[in-house]
């Protein structure tokens, strides 16, 4: 018995070991947009604490058809945004997802997102990690 | 004596204001005709500008991330010039649509009020938009390689101000900071208020 737990436990330990991926994801949330909006945006921070780079490749959501990688940019003063293939998250170090920069943005699905409701997120890196993410929706400001 | 004639110089020629974030044009820019529509359908013309100050900016509402930014920017500002006691004006707070094929004058009811209840929505023929842009410097197009359906637009990120003569009179570049946009403005309406 002492042995069979011990093997649990080890076997937990080293399963907790493959799930942590140095990834810690802070401050998600989805802009509430009004209920005619069509399009929505989410931000958030990506922490890596590993010493290797991970590059986000695919998010999804079981509340949207998609979900896109996005950047706004000003560029002489004109505002675009662009599709993002990939997301880099520098080892030992973060990347911000926030208004007018990186962000996440996915059509408006039937149900209108309010204050206070929340959104699932599982983000997908080159490395074949997954984390899971719980999103905000607010108000701003 | 020669106190009182360099104070008396100082006031009768008034020192245009130190802006923040604004940048004023050397002087106001008259508007050619254009026709468009409100978010009420109502017919917006350069008419509309007159008697009034006017701050607008130009996007689609299919943009969830600079757009939604901006307007809560204006609304921010808004409820900034609320509180001051020495503005018995508000600005009109506009929203020009530069993506008419989606944004009909209902999807822009339903959108632009959110953000603040005072901002009108306008929007109308291509054609009609593009005389407005043109006067004004603003930049817009669909973006390369977007598809048919949802496509993105480009777009000056830039904030317009017009003055009470329906002129175009000052521009905000980005960044934008609500507070310093709301003191910059009370030092620009001082500023022409004093040369009338
Ligand atoms: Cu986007």
């Amino acid at each position: 018995m002492k042995r069979f737990l011990m093997a649990l436990a080890l076997s937990a330990s080293s399963w907790l070991a493959v799930a942590d991926s140095g990834i810690l994801v802070e401050d998600a949330w989805v802009r509430e947009a009004p209920p005619s909006a069509r399009m929505l945006a989410a931000y958030m921070i990506i922490r890596n604490s590993s010493d290797r780079d991970r590059v986000l490749v695919d998010v999804e959501s079981p509340q949207f058809s998609h979900v896109m990688l996005h950047k706004s940019e000003v560029v002489d003063g004109v505002a675009r945004m662009l599709h993002q293939d990939e997301i880099l998250v520098p080892a030992q170090g973060s990347v911000v997802l926030e208004p007018g920069s990186y962000h996440l943005m996915m059509p408006a699905p039937e149900t209108h997102l309010s204050a206070g409701d929340t959104v699932d997120f599982t983000l997908t890196f080159a490395n074949g990690d997954n984390v899971q993410v719980q999103a905000e929706v607010r108000k701003k400001p | 004596m020669l106190l009182g004639i360099v104070l008396l110089g100082a006031c009768s020629r008034p020192q245009a204001p130190e802006l923040s974030q604004g940048t004023l044009l050397p002087s106001a820019k008259p508007l050619l005709e254009f026709e468009l529509i409100d978010h009420q359908g109502r017919p917006f013309t350069p008419g509309n500008l007159q008697g009034r100050w006017s701050f607008a900016f130009f996007g689609y509402t299919h943009c969830p991330d600079v757009c939604p930014t901006s307007l809560s920017m204006l609304a921010q500002m808004q409820r900034k010039l609320e509180k001051d006691a020495a503005l018995n004006t508000l600005p009109q707070l506009l929203f020009f649509s530069v993506d008419p094929q989606r944004d009909t004058p209902q999807l822009l009811a339903e959108f632009v009020p959110y953000f603040h209840s005072s901002v009108i929505g306008v929007t109308g023929d291509q054609q009609q938009i593009l005389k407005l842009t043109r006067q004004l410097g603003i930049l817009y197009a669909k973006a390369e390689g977007s598809g048919s359906e949802d496509y993105l637009v480009d777009h000056s990120a830039a904030i317009i101000l017009f003055d009470p003569d329906g002129k175009l009179h000052a521009l905000f570049g980005v960044p934008h900071d609500p507070t310093l946009i709301a003191n910059d403005f009370m030092a620009i309406k001082h500023y022409y208020e004093e040369l009338q």
